[in-house]
């Protein structure tokens, strides 16, 4: 008997090798699992991003506007605002509260008058925290 | 013969795994756009599309309208172009995480307020800056949303061939 559980607990070994693989094979097809997600999507990782607008007083975005994003104890981000008064920050990282993330905005002949922080209407991490940062001529 | 009864099994139960995948993947083979039996999905047309729908072509037949000084049919096509934009912005009001109604306002409010003082005006040079105003405010906005690739121009033809643009006296 002996010389015949060798053959069989090996073909054992094997059957079990693939039905494993093809279940594996199988049930990700089954779970759509071909990978349809962005390949740049790390936002789980990053936390929310902040986006937003720099207005004036009339309500006309600024273009080349200086933007600063600060999370405390942590320094910041420094941007400029583009053709359409907007600007845009990646996620500091999830450890970082958002509430401990100031906005602050500049252009030479301004002072800033007011930042004012949306609510944020989702908590979908994909959706940035928006901030508008109003400015004043000087 | 235990040792065989259970190969035996184990055999069948491969087999079946196989036939099951092969028929997933016959179903998935008979089109890749879709099963032919399945209830109509309703028509969602999201960004891109929505863009080629009904801005693109406004934007170009408005300006080729301005451009013949044909007044009623710019002031027809600009009202289009205007409606195009509140109904992207209610279709997809946010865009990769952007809140659209808000780009779309940066970006076309006032070229649109001067385009309609223009075309009740009648006015070809007003309109000009204007239309060249609004077309920069497309692609500052496409900018914004990390497709500046997507040039949009003045156009310099007429891609209607059916469609006259002259004023008819």
């Amino acid at each position: 008997m002996s010389w015949m559980s060798s053959p069989i607990r090996h073909f054992g070994r094997v059957a079990g090798a693939v039905l494993a693989i093809t279940c594996a094979v199988s049930l990700a097809a089954w779970a759509g699992g071909a990978g349809f997600g962005d390949d740049d999507d790390n936002s789980e990782e990053e936390g929310p991003s902040y986006f937003g607008f720099v207005r004036d007083t009339s309500g006309a975005t600024v273009p080349d506007a200086k933007v600063t994003v600060g999370a405390k104890n942590r320094g910041g981000v420094v941007t400029r605002t583009d053709l359409l008064g907007t600007y845009k920050v990646p996620g500091f990282g999830k450890e970082v509260d958002p509430k401990d993330v100031e906005v602050s905005c500049d252009k030479p002949g301004y002072k800033q008058l007011r930042v004012v922080r949306r609510s944020s209407p989702s908590s979908d991490p994909k959706i940035p925290i928006e901030t508008e940062c109003t400015l004043q001529r000087i | 013969m235990r040792g065989a009864v259970i190969a035996g099994m184990v055999g069948a139960v491969i087999m079946a795994s196989l036939m099951v995948a092969g028929v997933s993947d016959r179903t998935a083979a008979q089109s890749p756009f879709g099963d032919p039996n399945a209830e109509p999905a309703p028509f969602n047309p999201q960004m891109a599309a929505l863009m080629s729908m009904l801005i693109q072509p406004r934007h170009t037949k408005l300006g080729l309208a301005g451009n013949a000084e044909n007044w009623p049919l710019a002031g027809y096509m600009l009202k289009e172009l205007k409606q195009g934009f509140a109904v992207v912005s209610k279709a997809v009001p946010r865009w990769k995480g952007l809140p659209v109604p808000d780009l779309v306002d940066a970006a076309v409010s006032q070229p649109l307020t001067l385009l309609d003082y223009a075309v009740k005006l009648k006015y070809r040079r007003q309109f000009d800056e204007a239309y060249e105003s609004l077309t920069k405010g497309c692609n500052a906005c496409h900018a914004t949303t990390d497709h500046a690739f997507v040039v949009i121009k003045v156009p310099d033809a007429s891609p209607f061939p059916d469609q006259e643009f002259a004023p008819q006296r």
